[in-house]
């Protein structure tokens, strides 16, 4: 069974085309090139999909990288982990 | 909010002052439009008569795009008054302006390119090929579908989506000069939306493909129904549909009549090795639903 935490992960990967190789947890948003607006929008979409959860635009924009999208869902209750 | 575009009747654009209006249409309605207007005929790249205050463009969206960016860029002192010889990419109702340009398409979007009126000319619709009605039929169609599933739509856009759709399943698909409205109508709303994965794989797709055969209307009209079937499978798809009033059902059926199997099938080698990029593309990333990398096999089972 997959896990919140192996759920986040996949979905990062889709939504900033990620290869897994170059994916870690405690990516920031300046690391990611597809973290753009439209990137914003994407993982509005994906979060909402994989956790039904729908960010604020306030939410999605403000968030400054995986590890600030992790302590979000930790505090709607998803099992995600910590970053480190 | 973008600045209207007038619409005038076909008797206004008649009367217009004869010595300071200029006319360039399409050569596949140019007879007809200069037996009908009895204005100075002119093709861009001819120099611009000095008089010349309104310029009636007449032709698909290619033309009306150069004719925007032409007024725009060159020649700000004119009036463009923009008459589709076809509906699909309504041109002459939305702010953005597509240019080929070698092997590459240039897009720009401002307000600033909207032409200051468009006209219907209902007889028009008799002269488009079959074929080709139904491929702009999906152009259109695509536009509206998806600048009303878009993330983006707001709840006012959502609502003129939903009428121009209605519209559509009315009128149906093939040549109805109804077409003309609805299609400049879906043109102008996505504008103040986005477009998603139809237009993701037709953008993507279009430089791949044999342009001659293979324009954006024609891909619109392929992927509208593997597009949508993709789509509804999320459960926010049928539901944003019932809560306006709209049928999942109807809408698959608008998408079953504009599909060639045959159509398809020659697209998906071209569609397996731009996949990437289809990700990639600014429309797809704003698609109704999240596209993920492994969704490609989806499309190749679709056929």
């Amino acid at each position: 069974m997959t896990n919140d935490r192996d759920k986040l992960r996949e979905l990062l990967l889709d939504v900033f085309l990620l290869s897994p190789d170059e994916f870690r947890f405690d990516l920031t948003r300046e690391e990611i090139d597809t973290w753009d607006s439209l990137g914003v929008v994407s993982l509005a979409v994906g979060i909402h999909e994989t956790f039904g959860y729908h960010m604020s635009p306030q939410e999605a924009t403000s968030l400054r990288g995986i590890a600030d999208v992790m302590t979000l869902l930790s505090s709607k209750g998803f099992d995600v982990g910590q970053s480190g | 909010m973008a600045r209207a575009v007038e619409v005038w009747p076909l008797d206004r654009v008649r009367e217009l002052d004869r010595r300071s209006t200029i006319v360039w249409a399409s050569p596949s309605v140019a007879a007809m439009i200069h037996d009908t207007f009895p204005f100075t005929p002119w093709i861009l790249g001819q120099p611009l008569p000095e008089n010349a205050r309104t310029l009636i463009a007449a032709g698909g969206g290619t033309l009306i795009d150069e004719a925007k960016r032409f007024v725009h860029d060159d020649a700000p002192q004119l009036r463009l008054i923009a008459i589709p010889s076809i509906w699909g990419s309504g041109a002459e109702a939305a702010p953005v302006v597509v240019l080929n340009r070698g092997a590459g398409k240039e897009i720009r979007m401002d307000d600033a390119y909207l032409p200051h009126a468009r006209a219907v000319w209902p007889e028009l619709a008799a002269t488009i090929p079959r074929e080709r009605a139904l491929e702009a039929c999906g152009d259109a169609w695509a536009h509206a579908l998806e600048g009303f599933l878009s993330p983006l739509a707001s709840p006012g856009v959502r609502d003129d989506a939903a009428e121009i759709m209605r519209g559509m399943l009315e009128a149906g698909v093939g040549n109805d000069a109804r077409w003309f409205e609805l299609s400049s109508r879906a043109a102008a709303m996505q504008a103040r939306s986005s477009v998603g994965l139809i237009h993701g794989i037709a953008h993507t797709l279009e430089p791949a493909m044999n342009a001659a055969v293979w324009g954006h209307a024609r891909l619109c009209a392929t992927y509208m129904r593997p597009v949508f079937v993709y789509d509804r499978r999320a459960e926010k798809v049928p539901a944003l549909l019932r809560e306006h009033d709209l049928s999942a059902d109807a809408i698959t059926g608008a998408a079953e009549s504009l599909f060639d199997a045959g159509h398809y099938r020659q697209s998906l080698p071209a569609l397996e090795s731009a996949w990437p990029s289809v990700l990639r593309d600014r429309c797809t990333r704003t698609n109704a639903v999240l596209v993920r990398q492994t969704d490609l096999q989806f499309f190749l089972d679709f056929a």
